[in-house]
């Protein structure tokens, strides 16, 4: 069964992402070389829409990953008992290799970018859930009396206090989450949701050229996402920042 | 500016007085109260410290003012009205709340830590920053401190801005839980007198938690002591808690250097000074002579005084055998103490400067009379002493 659905899926990102300029491709692909120069000037235009899909399963799978978690993790908070449960739910959709969910899912959702963002977001809910929870619990006990013995109500001390105070372990999360999302991603053309991906795929392990291209995206994208989210960090957290008495 | 005005009126009549009722606190079925059927009085604007052994019910006793701990049964009245009747958030934003462990908000500047029950109350911002300008120049800090966090600030510091955030939206009752518990000695002290120096400004009606007796002394115009089981052993001035403690427990909380500690509620002034001789530069030692031989002489050194009356030395029989009596006495004037010293300081003096006596000046530095060991051995002594400290007993704030 898995079988018959990878052929399929290698059937359908097969067409001809590689084949179009057969002139120049085809002596690249042959050769022992490295890198070809020349190959990869030409042919770079072709890795625009593999990186927008990209880029586009990450940012939906780490925003509907947040926001899943985070609404787990305040949920958690508030009642102890469903912390270990969470955490042991989170943990086992974290274990299931993501192409073996993709393959899970496909009876379910069907090819396509759904079914690769739903397997992506479950990945991340764990390290997000974590990180949020720890975040959370690392707020010192003598601040949240304090609040508590000025007035603030539950909510209050929430949002006021112990989220702000938890921002770095939770953008610490987020991070993870983002870089690891960005390399797991690669794995969504099995599940038909584009990609960095498809030309992996597609112009299979002896053309070095290729998959130097499109992990070099790949670990840029990544590189660019955890730069933007720790300028975030340092943006809503200045206190961290300063120089201790 | 009207609203300066307002709030200047207001932190100088903003108290009311605390009564628990019967106030009580058991957790679940046990059997010993952690606070049992406690009835007391705190007058408005007084300091009210609730000292005792660690798990003697102090801390309860003093959370449940602002339910931070529910009591189980009995009410605690501020003013008039039972702390049941708000909200315990609302409750708590007229309650200032100082604990041990600071609990500054770290994400926060200082200006925004003390402005925090403005804010929670709606104060206009305006108003907010007018106050905490106020608050910071209170409490002595440069006002520039408050677009720092607090994590640049020293722990004497912190804990000032503690004090300040529980003042900023001068509050009827301040509750303090072991405040300067965390704090070098130095900069404890300094931290108390401060706290004293502002409380005889504010006049609020303060509750403060100690495990500390000295500090419970010094601290207190009434101590509750408390003992195991949540029960007050004695509700008194310290000065009625060092002379007459209640019982065993209390005598020996109070510690067997009671004697001494009284000493530190008295100044100079609340004893009756022995007068010494006198003398003056050129005059005839026989003159001297003759007035140290009268019977009730009480210093049997004449002391040397200047044409203002100002003591310069003490002579010696050596000066006493001259003729005149000379303008540099033989042996130095050691400790010069003061009418308003702290009796326990003058002793400390007297003590450290080897002395049997010392002179005591006024304010103008004329002498006033001298004080002795043996005055101060005798007074806490007599029981007579002891009923004329009652009147006399002035407290060593300021």
């Amino acid at each position: 069964m898995a079988s018959l659905a990878l052929t399929a899926a290698v059937g359908e990102v097969g067409k001809g992402f590689l084949r179009e300029r057969t002139s120049d491709t085809l002596p690249c692909q042959a050769t022992e070389k490295l890198f070809c120069f020349d190959w990869a000037k030409d042919n770079i235009d072709r890795y625009g829409t593999p990186t927008v899909q990209h880029l586009e399963l990450v940012t939906l799978a780490v925003l509907f990953g947040f926001a899943i978690a985070f609404t787990l993790a305040l949920l958690a908070h508030r009642r102890r008992w469903l912390r270990s449960p969470l955490l042991a739910a989170t943990g086992v959709l974290y274990t299931i290799p993501s192409i073996a969910f993709f393959f899970l899912l496909l009876p379910l959702t069907g090819r396509g970018v759904d079914t690769a963002v739903i397997a992506l977001t479950a990945f991340n809910l764990q390290v997000i859930y974590r990180n949020t929870i720890v975040g959370l619990s690392n707020v010192p006990a003598s601040v949240k009396e304090a609040a508590k013995g000025i007035g603030q109500t539950d909510r209050q001390i929430l949002w006021r206090v112990e989220l702000p105070l938890a921002t770095p372990e939770i953008i610490a999360g987020l991070r993870i989450a983002t870089v690891s999302t960005v390399a797991i991603a690669t794995l969504a053309v099995f599940a038909g949701g584009g990609g960095l991906g498809v030309p992996i795929k597609q112009g299979g392990i002896d053309f070095k050229t290729n998959i130097i291209l499109a992990g070099g995206i790949a670990i840029l994208m990544a590189l660019a996402f955890d730069v933007l989210l720790l300028a975030i960090q340092r943006l809503v957290t200045p206190w961290e920042r300063v120089a201790r008495a | 500016m009207p609203s300066e005005e307002l709030t200047d009126r207001r932190s100088s009549s903003g108290a009311s007085a605390v009564r628990y009722a019967g106030a009580t606190k058991r957790y679940g079925h046990s059997a010993v109260a952690a606070v049992d059927d406690l009835t007391l009085e705190v007058p408005a604007g007084e300091i009210c410290v609730l000292v005792g052994p660690s798990g003697c019910g102090k801390t309860t006793a003093m959370r449940m003012v602002n339910r931070t701990v529910e009591m189980t049964a009995g009410d605690i009245f501020i003013g008039e009205r039972s702390v049941r009747e708000r909200s315990p958030a609302q409750l708590r934003r007229e309650i200032g709340y100082v604990i041990q462990q600071i609990g500054l908000f770290p994400h926060r500047t200082i200006a925004e830590n003390i402005a925090a029950v403005p804010q929670l109350l709606g104060w206009k911002k305006d108003r907010a920053r007018a106050r905490t300008t106020e608050l910071l120049e209170l409490i002595g800090l440069d006002p520039e401190l408050g677009e720092r966090y607090p994590a640049q600030l020293s722990g004497g510091q912190q804990q000032r801005v503690g004090v300040a955030r529980a003042l900023a939206a001068d509050p009827l009752v301040m509750l303090m839980d072991e405040p300067f518990g965390a704090i070098d000695p130095i900069s404890r002290e300094r931290l108390q007198n401060e706290f004293l120096r502002l409380q005889a400004e504010l006049r609020k009606t303060v509750l403060f938690v100690t495990h500390d007796i000295d500090e419970a002394i010094k601290m207190g115009d009434r101590i509750a002591i408390m003992r195991e089981g949540g029960k007050v052993a004695q509700y008194a001035t310290p000065a009625e808690l060092l002379m007459a403690p209640a019982d065993g427990f209390v005598e020996d909380f109070v510690g067997a250097d009671r004697a001494l500690k009284r000493l530190a509620l008295m100044r100079v002034a609340d004893i009756d000074l022995w007068e010494a001789p006198l003398a003056h530069v050129g005059q005839a030692t026989a003159e001297v002579r003759a007035k140290l031989a009268e019977p009730e002489v009480e210093v049997p050194y004449p002391l040397l005084v200047d044409s203002e009356r100002r003591p310069l030395g003490w002579l010696s029989k050596r000066d006493l055998a001259a003729e005149v009596v000379p303008s540099k006495p033989d042996s130095p004037l050691g400790p010069l103490l003061e009418r308003d010293d702290i009796m326990r300081d003058a002793l400390a003096d007297l003590l450290q400067g080897e002395a049997q006596y010392a002179a005591v000046a006024d304010a103008e530095g004329r002498i006033a009379g001298v004080l002795s060991v043996e005055i101060i051995s005798e007074f806490l002594a007599s029981p007579k002493a002891k009923s004329e400290e009652h009147g006399a007993v002035e407290r060593p704030h300021g």
